[in-house]
């Protein structure tokens, strides 16, 4: 169970996130909604402690990370694995070491300078991309890849960390919609078939809708709404989005990029 | 079962996965021994020249060593130099270098657009430009001078010559590998709003390339200032030739002197480059 108590980061006079008080437990699909800069990606860099808050507290299964440093800090990130919008791969590496880089934390300083991965290592990692459906291009460069394919490579580097949560940050709004549902569809398999924490940013409405059994809205870095899809009435999306400022009222296919579940058929497994 | 747990991993997966894809499994046992033995080659050669270098001779030198440093320490005739000449002549090394730097800055950057292979994709032609820029880099700045003196006559202008041709080299071979390194998207980005080539390479690779350009400029004065020490003692002008001077009629209090008047130019040097580098690099970074 993963605990956030009054959660605060402040950038110089501006709050990016304010108060955030959450609890998730194990397993569960999370969608967070919210404008742009309403304290989404702030709130999962957060967790991952890639920045500190200004206040409050993480809680995992009741044990305080806040304080986390050195080694006990990185194993908290590799267990909290991130997928970014931009995929943040190393252009410059094949596709296989970029995958293998989620055995790092786990592996001795002198290995990793000289490059060395164990014959156990690289075949979990053919493992992982196999899952992704990208065994074929492991020897490829990351950055000869197209997006989708990208994404999907740093999502098998999130799963050789063995984490027990995935913070996905925007993982789809570089994406084409075919794209943007075969990443949403890998996620949704890591979360129910390895009980895997998802908790991802979202900027499409469908797609929080579709994928996720609970949604967190998010405005002006507060926690505003918490609750089921089916909850997220007009009102309530009226304090999540706010309005345009010229009276637009918002209408959910101009946001969206998704397909609907079953349009296309299921990525190979 | 397709479970990513390294505990999960057992040698028959290893051994099936390694039959289909053995690439990603390293290098094979060939590979390996052919780096090996490039490596005990090196290494071989090495051992070879630390054996052939004459090490007696280091300590049977030490003596004569002794007494240049006495004298070079010796500064109580410090107000008969000729203070004027030398610090005339120190201004005149570093105008030399900055000169001869700037005029191959301007020498190098249409250079080094050709010769990246991005920008001209044609072969044989950007082997031709690469080929010269080793020719001028590959001839060391002291023979570049001393045909200079002999073309042009004692003095800086050989120096600044010798210094733009050799730099020249180095520059259109640093500006076209960094060319070569930039992100195509933002030059796409600046083609697609209908900019010719000229403009869009001025603002879709220039402004990628700059911090580097900036910093490799301001370390090749820095360095300059310290190389056309050497190239006065051909006759090139500048310092270097009052340093051979002094040299030659054993005046080492003032061989000292001078050469403290170089560290002290390349320290304010290094201090004025980081400022401007600082400066510069960060409104390039600023402009994006």
């Amino acid at each position: 169970m993963l605990e956030l108590e009054h959660l605060s980061r402040r950038f110089g006079d501006k709050t990016a996130v304010a108060d955030a008080s959450l609890t998730i437990a194990h397993g569960e699909m999370v969608g967070i909604i919210g404008r742009s800069g309403a304290g989404k990606s702030t709130l999962l860099r957060l967790i991952n402690r890639l920045i500190e808050p200004s206040a409050g507290r993480i809680l995992s299964d009741g044990r305080d990370v806040t304080g986390l440093r050195g080694a006990e800090l990185r194993a908290w990130r590799a267990r909290t694995a991130m997928i970014f919008q931009q995929f943040n791969l190393v252009n410059r590496l094949d596709v296989l070491t970029n995958v293998l880089c989620g055995r790092l934390n786990q592996m001795p300083t002198t290995r990793v300078l000289f490059k060395i991965f164990t014959p156990a290592e690289r075949a979990l990692a053919i493992r992982a991309l196999d899952r992704l459906g990208l065994a074929d291009v492991a020897m490829n460069r990351a950055d000869a890849l197209s997006g989708g394919q990208q994404q999907r490579v740093a999502i098998a580097r999130a799963l050789m960390q063995e984490p027990s949560v995935m913070l996905a940050d925007e993982p789809i709004a570089s994406l084409d919609p075919i794209n943007a549902k075969v990443v949403m569809d890998a996620l949704l398999d890591i979360n129910q078939r390895d009980g895997i924490t998802v908790l991802t940013n979202l900027h499409t409405l469908d797609t929080a809708r579709t994928y996720c059994r609970r949604i967190i809205g998010m405005a002006a870095g507060r926690v505003v709404f918490d609750g089921k899809p089916e909850e997220l009435t007009e009102s309530v999306l009226h304090t999540i989005y706010g309005d345009a400022g010229d009276g637009a009222v918002l209408d959910e296919r101009m946001t969206s990029t998704s397909l609907p579940m079953g349009i296309i058929p299921a990525m190979a497994r | 079962m397709n479970s990513i747990r390294l505990s999960d991993i057992g040698p028959a997966e290893i051994a099936a996965q390694r039959q289909r894809m053995p690439a990603v499994f390293g290098m094979t046992g060939r590979d390996r021994a052919i780096r090996w033995i490039v490596f005990g080659a090196a290494a071989a050669y090495l051992a070879y020249l630390h054996w052939l270098f004459d090490f007696g001779r280091v300590f049977s030198g030490l003596e004569k060593l002794w007494v240049i440093t006495r004298l070079m320490l010796d500064w109580s005739a410090f107000s008969s130099w000729d203070h004027v000449e030398l610090i005339q002549s120190m201004v005149e090394t570093v105008a030399m270098a900055y000169l001869g730097s700037m005029l191959a800055v301007v020498l190098a950057l249409p250079l080094g657009f050709l010769g990246a292979y991005n920008i001209v994709p044609q072969r044989v032609f950007r082997f031709l430009t690469r080929r010269l820029f080793d020719g001028m880099r590959g001839i060391d700045q002291l023979i570049w001078a001393l045909v200079f003196v002999r073309a042009v006559g004692l003095g800086p202008i050989a120096g600044i010559l010798a210094i733009c041709i050799a730099d020249t080299g180095v520059f259109a071979k640093l500006f076209a590998e960094a060319i070569e390194t930039i992100d195509r998207k933002q030059l796409d980005g600046v083609t697609s709003t209908g900019a010719n080539r000229l403009q869009a390479l001025r603002f879709g690779v220039v402004p990628q390339i700059l911090p580097v350009m900036i910093s490799q400029v301001l370390y090749q004065i820095e360095s300059n200032s310290r190389e056309a020490t050497i190239l006065g003692l051909v006759g090139a002008g500048g310092i270097g030739l009052r340093l051979s001077e002094r040299i030659q009629i054993n005046a080492w209090d003032q061989v000292a002197y001078v050469i403290v008047l170089v560290l002290i130019t390349v320290a304010v040097i290094d201090f004025v480059s980081r400022l401007l580098r600082m400066r510069l690099i960060g409104t390039a970074s600023r402009r994006g």
